[in-house]
């Protein structure tokens, strides 16, 4: 009885959990092809970190408190494929890596080379709390960000034909050229600060003044908070330096040559072209869409499982039913033939005896949902077939979603199920040792001993 | 007195065991007079208790009529016989056969389920009839903290819960020891006596046998004898509170007004 009460129980936990990971999946490949759209004639140009092991998030992601670059740093292009989650990318629009700051003066030539068409510095800095935490027997700091500082250069010639800025504003306006003192918060940025339009909010020990709220794109830039690059680089003390450039090329033809002209001429840097991007962005999002497959196909077999184990569970309970009180009639006879012998009718017979085997498989039911209740999460566990094990590759750890175990949900309405399902059962099964009970011919029942 | 409740007319019953047929009854006839004490002996296999499971409607004969105060329940369907099994007949058995998870009062107020009587009133007759049989205080005891004399004093309750004409009593003594097995004969007499009931008793024993009126020896399905037993109704009746003389079918004695039929009054 456990067992039945179990598997729905499981069944319904499992496609909670399925539905929230194919959620996240389907976000993440939309907002993945809105990005790979936007990339085509962009060029992103960082300075690569030094990482100590790759494959994994990289520490201090963004910290504001970097050293300055170290001109000769071994280069490594970011590699793709550390420690993400899914539905939000690394630090940035474009993120994957760590940011570096970079003196801006270094990379005031790349705006000269050929068939370049703009050129936009960012600095990047989050804000927030640290926290320490291990990973694979290493120990280290991480920031959790309370927010993102978006220091973009504001130059009117960007305006209307790159996107550098978020485009959804809610409320006030967007940044113009020239703006200082002004930040653009996103909608997730209003709750931290508690602040609206028009409202002054304090950061880092300097005030400004709201000018707009904009609705994020996705997940990868709800804590982003814009601000002038210059306002940017002071109020983080990093006046001068710039954590990413972004090139836009002529056209999507000429990418690949603007790419080799700056790497020719800033060997250190970590460039990033639309098309590599592209590519990558392609390789993860057929990676998510393996993992939805994977998870939908899971699902569905939980489900024929479910389906077959209760089918087992349902015939395994009424032959049990149908045993029990088939021995209960047999074991009772010559109770049978007194009780008939002193005049019982054939239907009062039937009926104790039904209400009998009712009656035990409703205990059963409450034993069974007690012991559901408890244990419905090893149970289930044990009898359905994991969506986390099944569906992905170890590396991608699922903050939400670590497993079945979410919760079982024992709902009113299973409950209730559950115990007409071992009435109905109880029913079924003492429905003919009942009959036989009560066509038991006394004279014969009597000799039985 | 003579009016007959029971009339059996060239009753046969046949077993058939796989390929063998066992004659259990053959054109057996009889006649069972109203307030009749009657007991039948055989040896095992003679048909003793074939014949009263035909009577009490426990079972059908192959062949024959069984006239009940004139109804020949031989031809009655399964939903009718279970009228007459609670109301006309009364059953006794060797063994008891109490519920064990009922106790005394509520075994006895058994064949009363599914009739018309109200609930409180079972109770009360259930109670008085095990003071008639001498188990007063006992009510609420289980079949297993009763004696084997005691369990059958209150299988003597159940018989009687209805109020049958007819009481019939398979080996009612079999598994008692010799006190309580004439204590159970004397209580039977005396409902013979006091209430004038019918009661037709299968035993082995000679010596129980004796105390009855009537005496029918069974033999292959046969009566093969009758002969007169100790007629009980020439003996005097005195009742056991106060010792006073009784009559035959006083209910409770007319010097002291107590209940008869208890234990032992008998003498």
């Amino acid at each position: 009885m456990a067992i039945m009460i179990s598997i729905p129980a499981g069944i319904t936990s499992n496609q909670a959990s399925t539905e929230t990971l194919t959620q996240n999946l389907s976000d993440t490949i939309t907002q993945t092809e809105a990005t790979i759209n936007q990339t085509l004639t962009q060029i992103e140009c960082t300075l690569a970190p030094n990482f100590e092991g790759f494959g994994f998030a990289p520490p201090d992601m963004g910290d504001s408190r970097f050293a300055p670059p170290d001109g000769d740093s071994g280069f490594t292009p970011p590699e793709f494929g550390g420690g993400f989650r899914p539905g939000e990318f690394g630090g940035g629009a474009f993120g994957g890596g760590g940011t570096t700051a970079m003196n801006e003066t270094l990379y005031s030539d790349v705006s000269s080379l050929e068939n370049v068409a703009a050129v936009t510095l960012t600095l990047e800095a989050s804000e927030g709390t640290e926290q320490t935490m291990e990973m694979m027997g290493r120990s280290f700091t991480r920031l959790v960000p309370d927010y993102v500082i978006k220091g973009v250069s504001l130059t009117s010639a960007l305006f209307g034909s790159y996107s550098i800025l978020p485009t959804n504003i809610t409320d006030g306006r967007n940044l113009q050229a020239g703006d200082i003192g002004v930040v653009l918060l996103s909608e997730n940025n209003t709750a931290f600060f508690d602040a609206g339009v028009g409202d002054a909010i304090n950061i880092l020990d300097r005030s400004f003044k709201v000018i707009g709220v904009y609705a994020p794109s996705g997940v990868e830039d709800v804590m982003n908070l814009y601000m002038n690059l210059s306002d940017a680089q002071s109020v983080t003390n990093n006046t001068g330096y710039i954590t990413s450039i972004t090139v836009f090329a002529e056209s999507s033809d000429v990418v690949t040559d603007v790419a080799n002209a700056i790497s020719s001429l800033h060997p250190e840097l970590s460039i990033v072209t639309g098309q590599q991007r592209l590519n990558q962005l392609e390789a993860m999002k057929t990676n998510y869409e393996t993992a939805l497959n994977n998870a939908e196909s899971t699902v569905a077999q939980t489900q024929s499982v479910a389906v077959q184990e209760i089918i087992v569970a349902v015939a395994a309970t009424s032959l049990i039913i149908l045993f029990v009180m088939l021995y209960t009639v047999r074991e009772r006879t010559k109770e049978i033939g007194t009780l008939k012998a002193i005049g019982f009718r054939n239907w009062t017979v039937m009926n104790q005896f039904m209400l009998e085997g009712v009656f035990l498989s409703l205990l059963a039911g409450v034993v069974g949902i007690a012991i559901a209740s408890v244990a419905a999460p090893t149970l289930s566990g044990l009898l359905l077939p994991a969506v986390s094990q099944a569906a992905f590759p170890s590396r991608f750890t699922l903050a939400s979603n670590s497993g079945t175990l979410v919760s079982m949900a024992l709902t009113p309405e299973l409950i209730l199920i559950a115990l007409g399902g071992s009435m109905l059962l109880g029913t079924l099964g003492s429905l003919y040792p009942a009959w036989r009970a009560s066509r038991t011919r006394p004279a014969e029942a009597m000799r039985y001993e | 007195m003579s009016e007959t409740v029971l009339k059996l007319e060239n009753l046969s019953k046949t077993y058939s065991l796989g390929k063998r047929s066992v004659q259990a009854l053959s054109n057996l006839n009889l006649e069972v007079n109203e307030g009749e004490f009657t007991a039948i002996m055989g040896p095992s296999g003679s048909g003793k208790t074939t014949l009263l499971n035909v009577l009490g409607c426990l079972d059908k004969p192959t062949d024959g009529r069984v006239l009940l105060d004139d109804v020949d329940v031989t031809k009655l369907a399964e939903k009718e016989l279970y009228k007459i099994r609670r109301g006309k007949v009364g059953f006794i058995f060797q063994t008891f056969n109490l519920l064990p998870y009922l106790n005394a009062r509520e075994n006895v107020e058994l064949p009363m389920e599914g009739t018309k009587i109200p609930k409180k009133e079972r109770r009360q007759r259930a109670s008085e009839l095990l003071g008639m049989v001498g188990l007063s205080g006992r009510e609420e005891h289980r079949p297993q903290r009763l004696s084997a004399g005691e369990q059958q004093r209150v299988a003597i309750a159940r018989a009687l819960a209805n109020d049958p004409a007819i009481i019939l009593a398979d080996e009612p003594t079999g598994n008692l020891d010799s006190k309580n097995k004439f204590e159970i004969v004397r209580l039977l007499a005396n409902l013979n006596i006091n209430r004038g009931t019918t009661i037709i008793m299968v035993t082995h024993d000679s010596q129980i046998a004796s105390q009855t009126e009537r005496l029918l020896f069974l033999s292959d399905g046969k009566i093969i004898k009758e002969k007169r037993g100790l007629h009980l109704a020439k003996k005097k009746l005195i009742c056991q509170h106060c010792g006073s003389k009784i009559q035959p079918g006083d209910t409770t004695c007319p010097s002291c007004n107590k209940v008869l039929y208890q234990k032992g009054e008998q003498s």
